[in-house]
């Protein structure tokens, strides 16, 4: 019986290929998998990395371009996007222009999956290596551990503090989701002071096993990790904020006190370093901000020219006019020399000239005349409507056409703007003059740094009344940070952003005097629009419908 | 619309019958005979006989297909097989694919089209390869619908089966020769504004954006030259179109039987050239494609009780076009689209140099004449064996069957490429250098491997009035391939049916499915799909003998499970990624870079999640119900109706119920729901009249979906949802006319108590929307549903064959109702004037406007927003306004045959010749063709192609 051997021997043949365990276990991976990870210590630091990926620089706040066009600091030419969102006061739950919530919860989740897993296995350390002949590497690699443990909870600290000052109090999260009490997934919102307490608390636990100084130490190449530094001009700014009137409505001298504290920590350690850099303007260009010791924590990348394409006067070709100064912000630089009736940028405060590009400077290798027939032309589809082009952070002559490129560092924390903050918590806690035991500097003393190192002509500052030092300091704010997307955060925490953010931003129209020289008239150019619900942000409409009514909503959304 | 069309169809159907009736007196009577009982159905496992078969299946012949000529076989289908819907794929050759779906969209998990399974002779096939497979070769191809035809492929079976067989040899020895030639030409291209219309629009566009004040950016003069034809007027579709293709196949078949041996050998030709203007040499090609394929299908009586068989085929395909970044024709029409009549003339002045600028880099003319070629060629090679024992020694009826199959599919890239350098007013304008032409060396481009086995065990037996008919079944298939991706595809399948019949009357049937899927946790590997199905043929009971009116009549019904493994979800999670087809397991990739140092900062990754892993991932289910009844009367009229209720549960979806602040990555979970419902119609009437035999068809498929659960993000009001709404369905803005003059104040802002649109500030003819919610502003609260699918309602055909004497004649009309078409994103290039440099087209000439003097005012009239130059995202998003009407119906094939007569065959030692000439798609009504100069099946790129054939046919 041939055919039924064959029978035999097919069917054989068939169960042979079938049987074996192996047939249903298909997998090619050509992703790590559970077991991979497991077998590199490198698992650990790509997953230290992971907390610091989610942070976002302020080039690409709003619209790919700076945050400054949802505020009175400029307006952005091609309207549209996101920016018109909060120029019209429109937020909803339904729309929330760069919220930012799940990438600031994402470095949350990334911090706390660091610190479970490289809890749970620090063998990887060991793991496949001669401790003995690789004893250097391995030295750096236990330290690392010991400061990336320690900086996951200033990730945290950091990525709360971004939330509360947009929603207010925000559910605390404490677990991955593969760690979380899966009969227990919904977490309330904690009040605003509970997160505050809980940002405090997390660096003051934290903070001894951080990096003091990664410039100073062996370790250079990990500056822009989380240092002491960082850490205490975080917590400072997170006290000030909950000091400011929107978190204190009763104005209560302790929080400004605890402010002011944290800000006198920062000075009073040693081995910081920080100190102004000399020249206000050239801070902000191209490699500065990283090398600089002004910096206490900045937000590095690589080569680019996306701020320059973006913000470039359309008439330099590759440019686009993105986001322009309005005069609302020309009009509070200081003058620092007689008024020239011709020319109303002369003798003003240096930073104007540092951060604007006004009618008749130098830019882009010509002189910019936006009157009408000029090469600005203001009339010129997607020129600049409010007569002002950006200039801080933007290096001059970059050929854009070539695509040519350079570095561009977003200072997150800088020793001017947190000499200002300790200037603010000072003034709040006990006035512009007094050095309480323990300070070194009075409100008065930092602000006169920052403005000495601008122009040692601006008008001395002589009040000693609180509130009007105060206002003062807004102001010193709105010029010193200007762009550095402070202005709308600030505006918010002063409970002036139903006042200012009211108000129609104003240009002005340029044009040519036959006698020679411009005459300048202000204009209105776009208007802004707050309602009191927008000092916090909605939550999505989606997420509180689906959190099982555990999230509740911010008033007025 | 649709009963527009449905009249339309009739009146057409009416006056071509009346044609026919009237035109061709004399007729040889023709017997017509019953069918019924002589056909088989055929299907997984075993073909049944049609009064006793139970499931609902739709087949057509190859020589029915034959009547679309076609290079691609899936375009042949079109109009032919009920239940199954159809879009034509465009004329791009070896590129043409169709589209197609059994029985509506069945499930979210994956596009509404192409989701079936297609089996060759029993094995399970990808789609390409049966793209070219010549109709020729072809004995039948089936849809299988419900859950007793499908019964038998369990896990892979949801979304239907397209069954196809190939054919057999019999009886006394045959040669046959078939030649036919064709021109192919585009059905319709739409050409863009000359640049005089053109630029007069543009400097509206222009004027617009500078708040509405005449700025034009073309002077009178630089207007006149373009009117006088001394400016710059470039027809690129004149330049790099020709107006027709050739096309010419070629087909040899050698079949019969000798005792022992059943032979059907076939070797099929093709030949198809593009519509580019550029010849075929060394350094140029048209976009081009042939194929060559043999099969060879042998059936050998080994010994008394075993019988063999032996299927190869291999099939070589070669496709060559201008070296484009496309590998096809697209890119060259991308440009054809997108670049305007004024940018520049072919040469830069009176040089040789070709015109490129920045803006519009590649001159559409150069793209096909000076930039080589490349080439693509593909490998099929298939063999199929098996071997059947007849165990009747054992019990009568019982047999045993053992077969294999090898796939192998393989494609290379070959290219002779060069650049040239582009010029605008004597100055080069981008970096491209001159270069000659340069081999590439060959680069592989994919290639899979199948391995499949089966063992079955049948048992056919009539004992008396009780009839059986069985089979059990093991399918083991083994894929493994090498792409974008290295994968492997495993598969078992233990399969069973057996139907039992009562005196041919009452008939049950069952079936079933264990099928093993390698892409789940082991241990949830396998699932079990059981079906029942029953029917019964009244007209066999004793009451209904002999009845001249009804002379068959079935009624059918069944019920059953069947699952679906394939699945495309979120992020591009999809079966033939490797990672995407193990949702089970957890893997992880980069999360993102982040900077250190100081001078020279350096970025390292981090690490996260690829996905959410799920270890309970599974197929999704589908619980299909079908009902049904057949009949004949008068011996003439055959109707088959058919109802369905296909219920999908566990759909793969993302899983939006994890907490956001969670912040985990996508989790794919079986939540989601759908309902599919419709409606399968097939009528033919069969007759003669005087001296002629005809044939009338008719078809329709109605199909209706609806999302039950698709785990949505909850919407802010239930009409802005896609949940409760047929998949795909467009969500958008109500367009609600255009804004006017008297809607602004004079400080161009919008008057209070309109609502004010989100998306940007609005100036005289820009879009205006309808607020659904009543909230004074137009935002995403304000969608709703715009429109219907792409995926018709309806698609129906009808037609029908006459044959007077040697002659006949043959027509099949076939359409659509029930879909619609948003025109913004599926003809961008066609629709959206200026912005971002691009084209205009004549729908721009319609637009809003105000230029009173300049004598512009289409304030009344405007049926387009006014023009702008700028990215504009308040009038170009999805919206009422874009969505079209997509109902058509066009005319497939008509073929005119004549047959020389038996006397004159014999002298030539034919035995049987045949000529015809032919027309594929010759005539189109559609709505979206007249009013918007767009083809209702191919929108954009490469256009659909109508055809005009010679041919001839010769038996020996």
């Amino acid at each position: 019986m041939i055919n039924k051997n064959i029978v035999i021997a097919l069917l054989g043949g068939l169960l042979t290929l079938s049987g074996c365990d192996g047939f249903m276990d298909t997998k090619i991976d050509t992703f790590p998998t559970d077991e991979t990870i497991m077998t590199n210590r490198s698992t650990l630091f790509s997953y230290a990395t992971a907390f610091y990926t989610p942070l976002r620089s302020g080039f690409n706040a709003l619209d790919n371009n700076l945050f400054a066009a949802a505020t009175d600091e400029a307006q952005q030419t091609s309207i549209g996007g996101n920016a018109l969102i909060f120029n019209l006061g429109i937020m909803n739950s339904k729309s929330i222009p760069q919220s930012l919530y799940y990438t600031f919860y994402d470095g949350i989740r990334a911090a706390n999956n660091f610190i479970s897993f490289a809890t749970q296995n620090k063998w990887l350390l060991t793991h496949n290596r001669d401790t003995i002949a690789d004893a250097i590497n391995y030295k750096t690699d236990k330290l690392n551990y010991d400061w990336y443990m320690a900086e996951a909870h200033i990730a945290k600290a950091y990525y709360y503090a971004e939330l509360i000052k947009r929603y207010g109090g925000v559910p605390i999260v404490e677990n991955t989701y593969d760690n979380a009490d899966k009969g227990n997934l919904y977490i309330k919102r904690s009040s605003y002071d509970k997160v505050v307490d809980y940002i405090v608390s997390e660096i003051d636990q934290h903070k001894g096993k951080l990096q003091v100084n990664w410039k100073t130490s062996s370790y250079a190449t990990s500056e822009g990790r989380f240092s002491l530094g960082a850490a205490l001009a975080i917590k400072t700014r997170v006290l000030l904020y909950a000091a400011s009137p929107l978190n204190n409505p009763t104005d209560d001298r302790e929080k400004w006190k605890l402010a002011a504290a944290a800000a006198q920590e920062l000075i009073s350690t040693p081995g910081l370093n920080y100190a102004l850099e000399k020249n206000y303007g050239s801070y902000f260009i191209d490699l500065a901000v990283s090398t600089s010791n002004e910096t206490i924590f900045a937000i590095r990348a690589g080569a680019s020219n996306t701020m320059e394409k973006a913000n470039y006067p359309v008439a330099t070709p590759g440019g686009n006019s993105g986001v322009c100064p309005t005069n609302n912000l020309v009009s509070v630089y200081e003058y620092i020399g007689p008024v020239k009736e011709d020319n109303p940028y002369a003798n003003r405060d240096p930073r104007l000239a540092a951060s604007i590009v006004t009618n008749g400077s130098k830019w882009n290798n010509r002189t910019i005349d936006q009157s009408p027939g000029g090469k600005d032309d203001q009339s010129v589809a997607n020129a600049s409507r409010t007569g002002y082009y950006l200039k801080k952070f933007l290096t001059d002559n970059v050929n854009l056409v070539q695509n040519a490129t350079v570095q561009h560092h977003w200072p997150m924390y800088r020793y001017g703007g947190f000499l200002l903050e300790y200037a603010e918590a000072m003034n709040g806690a006990y006035g512009p003059d007094a050095i309480p035991e323990g300070y070194t500097l009075s409100a008065k003393e930092a602000l006169k740094k920052v403005r000495n190192r601008a122009s040692t002509s601006l008008p001395a500052i002589t009040t000693t009344n609180r509130d009007e030092f105060f206002t003062i300091i807004k102001r010193e704010r709105q010029v010193e940070l200007a762009f550095e997307d402070h202005r709308y955060w600030d505006l918010l925490r002063w409970k002036d952003a139903e006042v200012v953010l009211n108000q129609p931003v104003q240009g002005v129209k340029v044009t040519k005097k036959s006698e020679g020289g411009y005459s300048y008239e202000v204009v209105d150019v776009a208007q802004r629009t707050f309602h009191p619900a927008n000092y916090y942000y909605p939550f999505a409409y989606s997420d509180v419908v689906s959190s099982n009514n555990t999230l509740e909503q911010n008033p007025g959304y | 619309m649709l009963k527009q069309s449905i009249y339309r169809s009739l009146i057409i159907g009416a006056l071509l019958t009346t044609a026919l009736n009237q035109s061709w007196a004399q007729a040889v009577k023709t017997a017509v005979s019953d069918s019924v009982a002589r056909k088989e159905v055929p299907g997984g496992l075993f073909k049944t006989k049609l009064p006793l078969s139970t499931s609902a299946v739709s087949t057509v012949s190859g020589e029915t297909l034959q009547k679309t000529r076609v290079p691609n076989l899936f375009n042949t289908l079109t109009g032919n097989l009920s239940g199954l819907t159809m879009v034509h794929g465009n004329g791009d050759p070896g590129n043409d694919d169709a589209r197609y779906a059994i029985r509506g969209a069945g499930t979210t998990a994956l596009g509404r089209y192409n989701s079936c399974k297609i089996y060759v002779d029993g094995f399970e096939v990808h789609s390409n390869y049966l793209s070219y497979l010549s109709s020729n070769e072809i004995e039948s191809i089936s849809v299988l619908k419900d859950a007793a035809a499908l019964a038998p492929f369990g896990m892979s079976g949801a979304n239907g089966v397209l069954w196809v067989v190939t054919k057999k040899g019999e009886g006394k020895i045959k040669i046959n020769f078939q030649g036919s030639y064709g021109i192919q030409r585009a059905i319709n291209i739409n050409k863009p504004l000359n640049s005089s219309d053109f630029a007069n629009l543009y400097n509206q566009a222009i004027s617009n954006d500078n708040g509405n004040v005449w700025t034009p950016k073309y002077s009178p003069a630089e207007l006149e030259g373009y009117r006088n034809g001394t400016g710059t007027n470039v027809d690129w579709y004149d330049e790099v179109l020709k107006k027709n293709g050739a096309y010419a196949n070629g087909n040899l078949t050698f079949s019969g039987s000798v005792p022992n041996l059943n032979y059907f050998v076939a070797l099929t030709y093709g030949n198809q050239q593009g519509l580019l203007n550029s010849r075929n040499t060394d350094s140029t090609s048209n976009a081009q494609f042939a194929h060559y394929s043999v099969r060879s299908n042998l059936e050998f009586k080994m010994f008394k009780v075993v019988e063999a068989r032996v299927g190869l085929y291999a099939r070589l395909e070669d496709r060559k076009f201008p070296n484009q970044s496309s590998n096809n024709a697209s890119a060259i029409f991308n440009q054809l689209e997108s670049y305007p009549s004024n940018i520049y003339p072919v040469y830069d002045g009176n040089t040789s140099h070709f015109s490129g600028t920045g803006i519009y880099p590649n001159n559409p003319y150069a793209s096909i004449v000076a930039t080589g070629w490349k080439s693509s060629r593909r490998r099929y090679l298939q063999g199929n064996f098996g071997l059947r024992e007849h165990l009747d020694f054992i019990t009568p009826g019982l047999y045993l069957d053992e077969s294999i199959s090898f796939m192998s599919y393989a494609s290379t890239m070959y290219n002779k490429t060069r650049n040239y350098e582009r010029y605008f007013n004597g100055a080069k304008t981008t970096n491209d250098q001159l270069s000659s032409l340069t081999a590439s060396a060959m680069q592989p481009y994919g290639q899979d491997d199948w391995k499949q086995g089966k063992i079955l065990l049948g048992y056919n037996r009539q004992f008396g009035n009780h009839g059986i008919q069985s089979a059990f079944e093991y399918h083991i298939s083994s894929e493994t391939g090498e792409g974008n991706y290295s994968y492997q595809v495993h598969m078992q399948n233990i399969s069973g049916r057996a139907n039992y019949s009562y005196k041919n009357r009452y008939i049950g049937e069952i079936g079933f499915s264990y099928f093993g899927y390698d892409g789940y946790r082991p241990g949830n590997q396998w699932g079990f799909y059981p079906t029942i199905s029953g029917a019964w043929v009244v007209s066999n009971e004793d009451f209904m003998q002999g009845n001249s009116l009804v002379n068959y009549l079935k009624l059918r019904a069944s019920v059953g499970k069947s699952g679906n493994y394939d699945a495309t979800v979120g992020n591009g999670i999809s079966n033939f990624s490797t990672n995407g087809r193990y949702l089970y397991q957890q893997y992880y990739v980069n999360s993102g870079s982040f900077y250190t140092g100081t001078t020279s900062p350096t970025n390292s990754s981090g690490m996260g999640k690829l996905f959410s892993a799920n270890p309970d991932i599974f197929a999704e289910q589908s619980m299909k119900y079908n009902v049904g009844v057949e009949f004949t009367l008068f011996h003439k009229f055959q109707v088959g109706v058919d109802a369905y209720l296909d219920k999908r549960t566990g759909i793969p979806v993302i899983d939006n119920t994890i907490p956001s602040f969670y912040a985990e990555e996508t989790k794919i979970n079986n939540l989601g729901k759908m309902t599919n419902k419709g409606v399968d119609l097939n009528l033919s009437f069969t007759d003669t009249y005087g001296s002629f035999a005809y044939t009338l068809m008719g078809m329709a498929s109605y199909n209706k979906n609806k999302i039950d659960n698709m785990s949505e993000i909850p919407t802010a009001f239930s009409y802005n949802a896609y949940t409760g709404r047929a998949y795909g369905t467009p969500v958008g803005l109500i367009a609600d006319g255009f804004y006017q003059l008297e809607d602004f104040n004079t400080d161009g802002t919008l008057k209070s108590g309109l609502p004010k649109p989100m998306f940007g500030d609005v100036q005289p003819g820009d879009m205006k929307y309808k607020d659904l919610d009543g909230d004074t502003k137009v935002d995403q609260t304000d969608v709703t549903s715009i429109g219907k699918t792409d995926l018709p309602e309806w698609t129906y055909s009808f037609g029908g064959n006459v044959a007077f004497k040697g002659f006949d004649l043959s027509i099949l009309f076939q359409g659509t109702a029930g879909s619609s078409v948003n025109i913004l994103s599926a003809a961008n290039a066609q629709v959206e004037a200026f912005t971002n440099n691009s084209n205009a087209y004549d729908i721009a000439k319609g637009a809003w406007a105000y230029y009173p003097e300049q004598g512009i005012d289409t304030r009344n009239t405007a049926t387009y927003p006014r023009l702008t130059t700028k990215s504009n995202t308040n009038n170009y998003r999805a919206s009422s306004f874009w969505m079209k009407n997509n109902d058509y119906l066009r005319i497939r094939n008509v073929e005119l045959g004549y047959t020389l007569k038996q006397s004159w065959q014999k002298k030539c030692v034919l035995s049987n010749f045949r000529v015809y000439v032919n027309a594929v798609n010759p005539l189109t009504w559609s709505s979206l063709l007249k009013d918007y100069n767009i083809d209702p099946e191919t929108f954009s790129g490469y256009p659909a192609l109508q055809s005009f054939n010679i041919g001839f046919s010769a038996t020996f």
